[in-house]
């Protein structure tokens, strides 16, 4: 009996010991998800600037390096949309797409035509809009072709610098604010603070993959799918830099440490999500298309809205299964803009 | 009972010929149910959608199955008619019989346009407006059809903003308010929304399809979407709002009145937060005393002492939509399959059903 009592004892000690607790599990994510990728796209986002400093001719490999090493420490924290991202529309002026109306290359070669002298003041190109600011716009004035030959090299190369500097600002902002300030909200929850408890800062981390899982899908791979009878190739994310397959890529790796971190109490749903995301992430290299040019003929299109479809499946397994164990209710007339 | 209506998506032409073929034509067990009292679209479990009448007994007496989720309503001022609207962005709108629930006709979107789930008829109902997204242009607009020829497509007007939501008519004129949300959407992205930094939500007001006001929120504010509104008989507006981002907001319930600023109904900040950012459906009281405001995402409504303009009580219900206001109080609906009689007193009268009540209800 007495060794019974001593085996529960020792079970229920087990049991407390490693489930970790939603405060535990912000923690977690706070420290090893959040503030490292976020200082992360400040300090890739100084190279930038560096790059653009020592060359900034839209060809310089050194340049297009940068560019890409920082846009994707963007696209992997592009899904935590809440707190500092928020203010200030910083996120928005780091990534204006998608960009259905095309604000971005009107305003670009607008600037460029008229060499508006807003390049040279930080603080004035800190107040453009931000369609015209950001990864986006910089991608667009290095590849697009058409931009490649407008105006003066002079000026564009002012342009590049302007924007390079803007996002360093922008970055350095927003990690800084998470650091400083948005973190110690998630961690210490209390009445009248931005987050009562611990579980609705967890809430507010569950939410940004649900989002961010549906945003890759609708957007970095909707787009360019558009329709079967009209497809867009031209819509996909960085489309000029190849780089429309490797963003999913990215998205989806940062999306699937994000869901481990907080399925850590679910073993058996770890490994299913954990297996989906692999599965998703096979498939998008299967493709083998960079730029998701295949939209536009039947078959590997297919393949397209495969992945599509294995994203859209793991998003409904996440809440329809791990948002109830979070304590979130995904009600059917919650969502936005009804 | 469940009206199967392929032939009827097919195309109008193709319906009418079939509901001639094939007896589609209204059983008499309608009329056995007992004649609805209300309209709403729901999500069957099996993940179809319908639009179901209600009875004053909260029995579902009809299911019409659509093609996808619908969203709104609105009955025919005179006549046992309905128009049911596609959700956004959906491009299907359906006429029905009101008394035993038979279809009548669809309408469909012209090219380059799609429903944005609600609409209203003109005071005598001689046309239905429906707000729409003219989606390649970015521009909101306003469809108009002809009911007298079985709602022919007539016209379209600018809506006065982008993402036009809710519309209503001011009584006995037709004068008409429109809720420009702000939000542009295209269907190529479904419902990612394409320009938060810049939306600028308004109430604009028509008449005769002119625009003659229009008020938007402060700079400020320009996140907060305006989606749904009430009328009074004074023709005062009330309005919910869905907010854009995560900052703290200080109301999501404003009033106006044509000619004057916008006002917005105070309550303790612990209860505004309670709302999620999130106006699900809204109305005024019978009496107009009371505006009562629904949110699907904090499982409350909040119910408004409309003079006072602040918060006067309010009930839990979760995922809580769809409100009409009756005689005596509130009749509700919510995603759990709830339809709910909520007197002024906060006493409940209950059905639960099978069925995922959508966003509206409506009387008719």
């Amino acid at each position: 009996m007495k060794k019974l009592m001593l085996f529960f004892i020792y079970m229920i000690g087990s049991a407390i010991s490693v489930v970790p607790t939603d405060q535990a599990i912000v923690e977690d994510v706070v420290k090893a998800h959040i503030l490292p990728r976020f200082k992360a796209l400040a300090v890739v986002s100084e190279k930038l600037v560096y790059a653009a400093e020592d060359d900034c001719s839209a060809k310089s490999l050194t340049l297009r390096n940068a560019l890409r090493d920082a846009f994707d420490a963007w696209i992997s924290v592009s899904h935590l949309r809440f707190g500092p991202t928020e203010k200030e529309n910083r996120g928005f002026a780091l990534a204006f797409w998608p960009d259905i109306r095309g604000s971005a290359p009107r305003s670009l070669a607008r600037l460029i035509t008229n060499q508006d002298t807003v390049v040279f003041s930080p603080i004035e190109f800190s107040k453009i809009s931000v369609a015209t600011r950001g990864f986006y716009a910089m991608e667009f004035l290095i590849y697009d072709q058409k931009l490649n030959k407008l105006g003066s090299s002079d000026y564009k190369c002012q342009l590049v610098q302007a924007l390079a500097g803007d996002i360093f600002e922008t970055s350095t902002k927003i990690s800084d604010d998470w650091h400083n300030n948005y973190a110690k909200l998630l961690l210490e929850p209390g009445a009248g603070s931005t987050y009562y408890s611990s579980n609705e800062a967890l809430r507010e981390v569950f939410k940004s993959i649900v989002g961010g899982l549906q945003f890759t899908s609708q957007a970095r791979l909707g787009l360019p799918l558009g329709t079967f009878e009209r497809p867009r190739p031209k819509k996909a994310e960085s489309w000029r830099s190849n780089g429309s397959a490797h963003n999913v890529k990215l998205s989806l790796t940062s999306l699937h440490d994000l869901t481990m971190r907080l399925t850590l109490q679910y073993p058996g749903l770890k490994k299913r999500l954990g297996d989906s995301f692999d599965r998703s992430l096979i498939l998008l290299e299967n493709l083998k298309d960079p730029n998701f040019s295949g939209v536009s003929e039947p078959q590997s299109r297919l393949k397209i809205e495969v992945v599509q479809q294995s994203i859209d499946a793991l998003n409904d397994t996440i809440k329809n299964e791990l948002g109830p164990k979070l304590g979130v209710f995904v009600g059917f007339n919650a969502l936005d803009g009804d | 009972m469940v009206i199967n209506l392929k032939q009827l998506y097919q195309g109008r032409r193709q319906f009418l010929a079939g509901v001639l073929a094939t007896g589609l034509a209204p059983s008499p067990t309608w009329a056995d149910a007992g004649s609805p009292a209300f309209l709403s679209a729901a999500a069957k479990p099996d993940g179809t959608y319908v639009l179901c009448g209600i009875s004053q007994n909260l029995e579902v007496v009809f299911q019409i199955e659509l093609p996808s989720r619908g969203h709104a309503a609105v009955a025919h001022p005179t006549q046992p008619e309905a128009v049911a609207f596609a959700r956004r962005p959906g491009t299907f709108a359906l006429i029905v019989d009101c008394i035993n629930g038979a279809p009548k006709t669809i309408l469909t979107a012209p090219g380059g346009r799609h429903f944005n789930g609600h609409g209203v008829y003109s005071l005598g109902a001689e046309f239905l407006f429906t707000t729409e997204n003219d989606y390649d242009a970015g521009r909101g607009c306003v469809g108009v059809w002809d009911v007298k020829s079985g709602y022919a497509r007539i016209d379209e007007f600018d809506s006065g903003g982008i993402g036009p939501h809710d519309i209503k008519r001011l009584p006995n004129s037709d004068i008409l308010v429109i809720a420009n949300g702000g939000i542009d959407t295209h269907p190529d992205t479904g419902r990612v929304k394409l320009n938060i930094p810049t939306m600028q939500p308004n109430l604009s007001y028509f008449q005769d399809g002119k625009f003659i006001e229009t008020v938007a929120l402060k700079a400020e504010l320009h996140k907060n979407s305006i989606r749904h509104l009430s009328v009074n008989q004074m023709g005062d507006v009330a309005f919910g709002i869905q907010i854009q981002n995560n900052n703290t907001f200080s109301s999501l319930v404003g009033l106006h009145s044509r000619g004057q600023e916008i006002d917005f109904l105070k309550a303790p900040s612990n209860e505004i937060r309670r709302l999620k950012g999130y106006i699900g459906s809204i109305t005024f009281s019978s009496d107009t005393k009371s505006i009562a405001a629904t949110s699907p995402r904090g499982g409350v409504i909040h119910i408004y002492d409309t003079a006072k303009r602040k918060l006067r009580n309010l009930t839990e219900i979760p995922d809580v939509c769809g409100i009409v206001a009756k005689d005596f109080g509130y009749c509700i609906t919510a995603g759990t399959g709830k339809i709910i009689n909520l007197s002024d007193n906060g006493a409940k009268i209950e059905a639960l059903s099978t069925l995922r009540w959508d966003n509206h209800l409506i009387a008719i």
